[in-house]
C-alpha cells in the first residue's frame, strides 16, 4: 500500500485546479449571477446614500436668522462671538447691510430699476445661525431662538418651526423607507446568490458522494469548492464593478445635471472593490460549504 | 478480519433488512454471500463499509469494536476497502482512466505511480483500449469492469463486491472471480455478494446464505 493518511495540501490543490478547469462553465455563470446581484444591490446603496447626503444637507442650511439693530452694527465681531458662546450654536455667518443689499440686487437681476430712488440702505444686517445636530429638534430650536431674541442687540429672530418639524419627520421617513427596501433587496440578493450556488453544488452531488465512497477526506472534497467560491467571488466582484461603471456611463447623459449626484460613488473605488470582492468570496465559499455539507455524509 | 455480532438493520419505515447476523470473516478469506434479491446482501456489505449504520449489534474491524464507525475514520477505512458497487457509481463526465485513478488520488498517490498502476489495472480487466472513453460510451459489462478496476487498483486489504458479475457473460464472470481469487491468495479478504447460481456451484469453497435478512447456513 502506498502513502496513506491525508494527502498533503499541495497535492489536493493540484487536483482542485483540475476540477476547477472542468467546471469553468458553472463558475462563469455563478460569477455573473453574483456580479449582477451585487451590482443591483450596490446601485441601490449608492442612490440611497447620495440622497441621504442631500436630505441631511437640507438640515445643515441656516436654521435661525437674527436681524441686528442698526445701532449695534459696528460691533459685528463681538456679537458673533457672543452668539457662538450660546449652547447649540454651531456657527454664525455675518451678513452686513451692504452684503444684504448686494444679494438683493443679485436676485433682482434685470429688474434693478425697482431699487432706483432708494437712497439709504433699508436692509438690516443679520447673522445666519446654524444649529448643532443635537439641537436640530423643534423644541430645542424654539428655545435657542428665544434666547437669541432676548439679546438686547437683536432686532428680530426668524426661523420656521414648521419647516424644521416637517424636515425632521421627512428625513426619518426617507431613512426608514431606505432601510426597509435595503433589507428587502439584501434578502433577495442573498436568496438569489445562495440558490445559484446551491444548484451548482447539487449538480455535483453524485461526484461528492462517489469521492467520499472511494475514501476522499472531507477536505479533499471541499478544497475545489472553496477555490471555486473564491474565484467566483473575485470575478463576481470585479464584474459588478464593471457593470456599475458601464451602467453609470450609459445613463449619465440621460440624467439631468442636477440629478447626477445620485449615481456618484460615495466611497473610494479601491475600498468598494475590496468590499465587493470580499463579500462575493465570502458568499461563494460559505454558500458552497453549507450547501455541500449534507452530501458529505455518506 | 471482519466480525459482526448480532447485527440488525431496519431502514426507516421498511421491513428489517438484516436480523441478528453474526459472522466472522478471517483475513485472506474468500466468501460468497448468496441469497435472492432483497435478502439483505447489499445491506450487509454497506454496514462493513460504513455507508450504512446497523440499528443493533456491533462490527469488529482489525480488532476495533464499532457500534457505529465514526465519520472521521471513514476515509481511512475506505482506503483499505475496495468496494464494487452494484450500480457501479462511476463519474459520467470523467474518463475510464480518471475514474479508476480517483481512488488512488484521494489517497495522495504520486501522479506517476497513479499512471502506472491504473494502466496495469486496466489491462488486467482488459479495458486498456477504453482508457479515454467516458462510462456512458461503454457497455454494462465494461462499466462493471471499470468499477472492479477502481476497487482493485489500490491493493486494498479488503474487497467487498456487490454483484460484480451481474452484467458479465459467464466466461468473463469466471475471469473476474479468478482475479479476485488471485488477490485473495496474496492475503486480501474478499467478500462477494451474488445470486449467480453458476458461480456459487463452481466456487462452493465457502458460501453464506441470506434470506429475509437472516443467515441460513
Ligand atoms: N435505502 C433503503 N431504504 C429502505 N429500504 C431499503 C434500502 N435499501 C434496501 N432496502 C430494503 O432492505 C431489504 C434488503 O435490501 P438489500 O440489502 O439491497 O438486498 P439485496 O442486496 O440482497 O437484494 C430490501 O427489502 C430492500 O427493499
Ligand atoms: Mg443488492
Amino acid at each position: 500500500m502506498s502513502k496513506s493518511g491525508s494527502a498533503d495540501l499541495v497535492y489536493i490543490l493540484g487536483d482542485a485546479l483540475r476540477s476547477l478547469r472542468e467546471n469553468v462553465g458553472t463558475t462563469i455563470l455563478t460569477s455573473f449571477t453574483l456580479a449582477f446581484s451585487l451590482a443591483i444591490f450596490s446601485l441601490f446603496v449608492f442612490v440611497i446614500m447620495n440622497l441621504n447626503g442631500v436630505v441631511e444637507g437640507w438640515g445643515e442650511k441656516t436654521q435661525i436668522i437674527v436681524y441686528v439693530k442698526d445701532a449695534s452694527v459696528g460691533q459685528a465681531d463681538s456679537l458673533k462671538q457672543a452668539l457662538g458662546r450660546l449652547p447649540g450654536v454651531k456657527s454664525a455667518e455675518y451678513i452686513s447691510k451692504e452684503k444684504a443689499l448686494a444679494e438683493l440686487k443679485d436676485e433682482l437681476k434685470g429688474h434693478e430699476g425697482i431699487l432706483d430712488g432708494v437712497d439709504a440702505n433699508p436692509l438690516p444686517a443679520s447673522f445666519e445661525v446654524r444649529v448643532r445636530d443635537e439641537f436640530n429638534q423643534p423644541e430645542r430650536i424654539a428655545e435657542l431662538a428665544g434666547r437669541i431674541k432676548a439679546l438686547e442687540w437683536a432686532e428680530d429672530v426668524q426661523y420656521s418651526r414648521e419647516w424644521v418639524e416637517k424636515l425632521s419627520a421627512f428625513i426619518k421617513f426617507i431613512q426608514l423607507a431606505a432601510i426597509a427596501m435595503g433589507v428587502f433587496l439584501g434578502a433577495a440578493t442573498l436568496f438569489i446568490i445562495s440558490n445559484t450556488i446551491r444548484l451548482a453544488v447539487y449538480a455535483r452531488k453524485d461526484e461528492i458522494e462517489i469521492m467520499k465512497l472511494v475514501g476522499a477526506s472531507d477536505m479533499y472534497v471541499k478544497v475545489p469548492f472553496v477555490l471555486e467560491g473564491l474565484i467566483q467571488g473575485l470575478f463576481g466582484g470585479l464584474l459588478a464593478m464593471c457593470i456599475l461603471a458601464v451602467g453609470r456611463y450609459a445613463v449619465l447623459s440621460e440624467i439631468p445635471a442636477y440629478l447626477r449626484f445620485a449615481v456618484e460613488m460615495p466611497f473610494s473605488t479601491v475600498l468598494f472593490l475590496a468590499f465587493l470582492t470580499g463579500a462575493g468570496m465570502l458568499m461563494g465559499v460559505a454558500g458552497s460549504l453549507i450547501s455541500m455539507n449534507r452530501f458529505l455524509k455518506v | 478480519m471482519i466480525q459482526m455480532f448480532h447485527v440488525s438493520k431496519s431502514y426507516e419505515g421498511g421491513v428489517p433488512a438484516l436480523v441478528d447476523v453474526t459472522l466472522k470473516i478471517p483475513k485472506g478469506d474468500f466468501l460468497f454471500i448468496t441469497g435472492p434479491s432483497g435478502a439483505g446482501k447489499s445491506t450487509l456489505l454497506k454496514i462493513m463499509f460504513g455507508s450504512e449504520a446497523p440499528t443493533e449489534g456491533q462490527i469488529i474491524l482489525d480488532g476495533r469494536n464499532y457500534v457505529r464507525i465514526p465519520s472521521a475514520e471513514l476515509p481511512e477505512l475506505r482506503r483499505r476497502i475496495g468496494f464494487v458497487f452494484q450500480d457501479f457509481k462511476l463519474l459520467p463526465n470523467k474518463t475510464v482512466f480518471e475514474n479508476v485513478a480517483l481512488s488512488l488520488k484521494v489517497m495522495g498517490v504520486a501522479p506517476s505511480d497513479v499512471k502506472r498502476r491504473v494502466a496495469r489495472m486496466l489491462s488486467y480487466v482488459k479495458l486498456q483500449h477504453r482508457a479515454n472513453f467516458k462510462p456512458l460510451q461503454l457497455s454494462g459489462g465494461e462499466q462493471q469492469r471499470v468499477a472492479i478496476a477502481r476497487a482493485l487498483v489500490k491493493d486494498p486489504a479488503i474487497i467487498l463486491a456487490d454483484e460484480p458479475t451481474g452484467n458479465l457473460d459467464p466466461a468473463l464472470s469466471i475471469q473476474i472471480i479468478e482475479l479476485f481469487r488471485e488477490v485473495s491468495s496474496r492475503g486480501t479478504t474478499v467478500v462477494v455478494a451474488t445470486h449467480d447460481k453458476m458461480l456459487i456451484e463452481k466456487y462452493a469453497r465457502r458460501t453464506v446464505a441470506l434470506e429475509g435478512g437472516r443467515l441460513i447456513g
